[in-house]
């Protein structure tokens, strides 16, 4: 049984193939059915989201898995065939890994992705057609996308205007609770700022040339309206200005702000500038506790943080790849562990019964003695079996030593069953799986 | 116990080499393994420290003795605030100015002979090293905040991983140093001034001594300082160049100290 990944993304195909393949909500368990009735097709997962489209299965034969696969997407739209990729064993587990970790995303490192593959899973585990291989590679690729998450600062910096905005503000402050945002014009970027800076906290009011404009984005927002008229007043009251009008000429010139830095006893004063032409006057950074950024400083850092979040990807790259061998070997354990267990089994019983048949024959032994015959059976049977336990395990590929093993020593032929691997105990996804 | 002082000099040493590379690639491990260099520094030359005391040779018997002591009290009040804040970057200031302490303390021969220096002495000697150490640690953490304050101006943000201590939180534990250090201080000045008049070198001008009308300066631009951030809302620069210039004027009279010891 071995993993498969038939799919598309941003990466092969535009928004036009890719909206081809969008599958409503509704319609997902339909097709995971639809899906494993194809042949070769034993479990199978759908992952998809505005970036992509990615069936992931598990498939006795992964070949003819990957057509069957490529047969019901053609099905759904023929159009879609030269943009789909496929991959299976190794690579497929090492792609689920890379996606989940938001190492394949448009924007590397969004926190989305990873949620929305659980959501795959769990719809799948819904719709029961996900088991052993789904249930043992999806649950390892949330843990390493938490862990390249954690360990590596691929999330760490924002990389939209808005949020880096809203990163400005807090070098100057701890917390935003009790601070004062007044937003100035309207714009979709200061819209998402002050809602990011309200859910920490922080009061927001809007001013607008029109009153009337004001007022619809108040009602929006659910916010104060400050009067236009009386700028100065409302900037004494602001401490994080937000600032998009169409003004053509600055608001903000020096003057004003200098009057008002007085009244406001120099206390700090964020400016974010996100208008064209600029609504505040460059010449106010010079005035004491003013910190002024336009969209110009915005996007740099915008910039400077995309490219760090690439570094980064870099280390959450190679986290996937050790990831993946202790995956492949856990793995690896799983498959042997039952021909091991019956090996043990086997070669016990055949010393223990030996023993005995010795202990019966054998006239005038006491305690001590029987004992002694029954140690040295069991001896040599831990003996022999070292050295097949030992190969079983460190294989590389265990399917024929698996099969040298039951042959030669007479095993029955069985299925893969899971071990428990203690360092996943802690792990609530996989109790799903298995509480199923 | 002089063969601690080596260990406690290159710990500390290490824990400004350490200190220094975080302040330049701010690589968050590397400020914890700083931090880590200082508690060793600060722990072995607690140990030395008492059992130099056992000796009788506390931090009261020399201007060495105080200063090395001084450094002890810095590296303490530093791992004590950078335990609640996110403070690696401000000790890139303050660690190398206890280090610069210590060697100076420690390597410099000085020559003043240990002088009986009575209960008042020493309270005045102790309160005043403990009033030091607090205006260091402001210092050190206003030196951080002029230093993100101008990057910050300068359209740069802070790469620390998890960003550092934000200039609010800077501001405040600043002024929160300086509001504690000022009573210490005042005290140690009072103390001083009764121990010179009951040496009997008032007479003999000892009020008219450059150091000790640079601790009067100092103290009074610290006063200052503290009635301005209440009175007139004094914060950020201002407050930061304020607790810089008066933490100088602490130093240059324990310099001043230093070399009439050496001289």
């Amino acid at each position: 049984m071995e993993l498969i990944v038939v799919g598309l993304s941003h990466r092969t195909a535009p928004v036009e193939v890719r909206e081809l393949l969008a599958i409503a909500p509704g319609d997902i368990e339909a097709f995971l059915q639809r899906l494993l009735q194809a042949p070769a097709v034993a479990e199978v997962a759908l992952v998809s989201t505005c970036n992509r489209v990615e069936v992931y299965a598990a498939s006795p034969d992964a070949r003819q898995g990957l057509v069957s696969i490529r047969e019901v997407l053609r099905g759904h739209n023929a159009e879609v065939d030269s943009h789909l990729y496929d991959r299976s064993g190794r690579e497929a587990l090492h792609h689920l890994f890379r996606v989940t970790a938001s190492l394949d995303s448009l924007v590397l490192g969004e926190p989305q992705i990873l949620g929305q593959v659980k959501e795959a899973f769990e719809a799948a585990l819904r719709a029961r057609t996900a088991g052993r291989v789904l249930g043992f590679a999806f649950p390892r690729a949330f843990r390493t996308a938490r862990k390249v998450r954690r360990d590596t600062g691929i999330a760490l910096h924002p990389v939209s205007v808005s949020a880096v905005a809203v990163d400005v503000a807090r070098e100057v402050w701890s917390g935003f609770e009790g601070r004062r945002v007044l937003l100035v014009g309207a714009g979709k970027m200061a819209d998402l700022a002050a809602r990011a800076l309200r859910a920490d906290g922080a009061t927001v009011a809007v001013t607008n040339r029109t009153a009337a404009r004001a007022e619809e984005l108040a009602a929006r927002l659910g916010c104060a309206v400050e009067p236009f008229d009386d700028l100065a007043g409302a900037l004494g009251r602001a401490d994080i200005v937000i600032t998009s009008t169409g003004a053509r000429q600055p608001l903000f010139g020096r003057p004003l702000m200098e009057s008002v830095q007085r009244a406001r006893r120099r206390r700090p004063l964020v400016f974010i500038d996100i208008a064209v032409p600029r609504d505040v006057d460059p010449a106010v950074d010079g005035i004491e506790g003013i910190y002024r950024w336009d969209i110009d400083d915005l996007q740099e850092q915008v910039a400077k943080n995309v490219e760090g979040r690439r570094h980064e990807a870099d280390r959450g790259e190679s986290l996937v790849e050790s990831e993946l061998a202790r995956c492949l070997a856990a793995m690896r354990g799983r498959g042997v562990a039952p021909t091991i267990t019956a090996l043990r089994t086997r070669y016990h019983s055949v010393a223990r019964a030996e023993a005995e048949r010795t202990i019966a024959a054998l006239s005038g032994l006491d305690e001590r003695d029987k004992r002694a015959v029954q140690a040295m059976a069991e001896a040599i049977a831990n003996k022999l079996l070292h050295p097949p336990q030992v190969a079983l395990k460190k294989s590389e590929d265990p399917e024929a030593l698996l099969e040298a093993a039951q042959a030669l020593f007479d095993l029955p032929a069985v299925e893969a069953v899971d071990t428990d691997d203690a360092d996943d105990a802690d792990e609530d996804d996989e109790k799903k799986v298995s509480g199923r | 116990m002089e063969a601690l002082t080596p260990v406690y000099l290159v710990a500390y040493a290490a824990a400004v080499a350490l200190y220094l590379a975080y302040h330049a690639g701010l690589r968050e491990a590397i400020g914890r393994a700083g931090r880590g260099a200082l508690i060793v520094a600060f722990l072995v030359q607690g140990i030395d420290i008492g059992l130099r005391c056992a000796q009788l040779q506390h931090p009261a018997t020399s201007t060495a003795e105080a200063m090395s002591f001084l450094a002890w009290l810095i590296a303490g009040a530093y791992l004590a605030a950078s335990l609640r804040y996110r403070l690696h970057a401000a000790g890139a200031f303050a660690v190398p100015a206890a280090l610069v302490l210590l060697v100076l303390a420690r390597v410099v021969p000085a020559r003043d002979a240990a002088p009986v220096v009575g209960t008042l002495g020493m309270v005045h000697i102790f309160l005043s090293m403990l009033g030091a150490a607090l205006f260091a640690l402001a210092a050190a953490v206003e030196v951080l905040y002029l230093v993100q304050e101008r990057r910050l101006k300068r359209h740069q943000l802070n790469r620390a991983a998890g960003g550092g201590a934000p200039l609010d939180t800077l501001d405040r534990l600043a002024a929160r140093c300086v509001s504690v250090g000022f009573p210490v201080f005042t005290l140690a000045i009072v103390t001083g001034a009764i121990w010179v008049a009951r040496l009997g070198l008032l007479q003999r001008g000892a009020l008219g001594r450059p150091e000790h009308l640079l601790a009067v300066a100092s103290w009074i631009a610290f006063g200052a300082l503290l009635l301005a951030r209440v009175g007139a809302g004094w914060q950020g620069r201002r407050a930061a160049w304020l607790t810089v210039g008066g933490f100088t004027g602490v130093l240059l009279v324990l310099l001043g100290y230093f070399l009439r010891a050496t001289a």
